[in-house]
């Protein structure tokens, strides 16, 4: 089972959720050209380490937030606090897999 | 409010639980108004995860901008009409969409924590708590809301799923009835 922290509910059964995959910032649909916004679409970066992503809370507080857990182990950092829209910097130099939103 | 159509609750078949077992109750029939805000504000003054009593009516903060109100038709209708809110607030009877059944008895927890992984551990969840959990795979608000010094719990979901939840929960209290195992 993985617990997953949700910043309103606490740690939660991930039963108790939906994943909405990588984290990663949207380009303006105005001006973006097709290559990037395919790379947007499909090409993840799937690390095996740190990983930004989002979480639907749909049993719950019925809200979405972001927060980083490593695909190997499945730690997740302190999650962020809530109407925050990114995570808490933790300093301890691990990248997140994408850059700032 | 617009007058109500007459109510059908959608637990069509809701046979009582054993002797000794915690009660299960269909209180569908209950007025339920949905008030929806900004996160962070507390039109109603009472916190998320949090509920009151005011006048016969439960407000319960189900959400960080969610609070429903369950009573009698009249109070509610009454406690909505004498709260002044402000800036922009949602009110929705949701009467005939939502479902709510109410689980009582000293066992009720350990027969909830079947079907759901809520910590209902009196420090965790004491009486005038609210949360939100799969309960039997059915997305539900559930509230305590002790009655005569007994632990009892409101489970709200979709009125959809009435007599699946019903038999659903009917079926955890089963092991706490005083006849069980039978022979
Ligand atoms: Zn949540």
């Amino acid at each position: 089972m993985l617990l997953v922290p949700c910043p309103h509910c606490g740690p939660r059964n991930s039963a108790d959720m939906s994943y909405q995959g990588e984290a990663s910032s949207r380009p303006d649909p105005s001006s973006t050209t097709p290559t990037e916004w395919r790379e947007y679409l499909y090409m993840k970066h799937n690390p095996a380490g740190w990983l930004r992503e989002n979480w639907y809370c749909s049993s719950g507080c019925r809200r979405f937030f972001t927060v980083e857990r490593h695909t190997v182990t499945s730690e997740f950092r302190e999650p962020p606090l809530p109407g925050s829209k990114t995570p808490r910097p933790t300093g301890d130099g691990a990248d997140p897999a994408r850059g700032a939103p | 409010m617009a007058d109500q159509p007459q109510f059908r609750s959608s637990v069509t078949n809701p046979v009582a639980t054993p002797a000794g077992a915690p009660a299960l109750t269909d209180e569908s029939s209950l007025t339920k108004v949905s008030v929806r805000a900004r996160v962070g504000a507390s039109p109603l003054g009472v916190d998320f995860t949090r509920t009151d009593r005011r006048d016969g009516v439960l407000i319960a903060g189900i959400r960080p901008d969610e609070w429903l109100l369950l009573g009698a038709g009249a109070g509610v209708e009454a406690l909505l009409a004498g709260t002044e809110f402000d800036g922009s607030v949602n009110r929705i009877d949701v009467t005939h969409s939502r479902l709510c059944l109410r689980l009582s008895g000293v066992c009720s927890a350990s027969a909830l924590e079947k079907v759901c992984s809520l910590d209902f551990d009196d420090t965790m969840f004491p009486d005038g708590a609210t949360g939100s959990a799969s309960v039997a795979k059915v997305s539900s608000d559930l509230i305590r809301d002790d009655q005569d010094g007994e632990p009892s719990y409101l489970i709200l979901a979709d009125r959809s799923f009435g007599q699946y939840l019903y038999d659903a929960i009917h079926d955890t209290t089963t092991e706490f009835s005083s006849a069980w195992p039978s022979s």
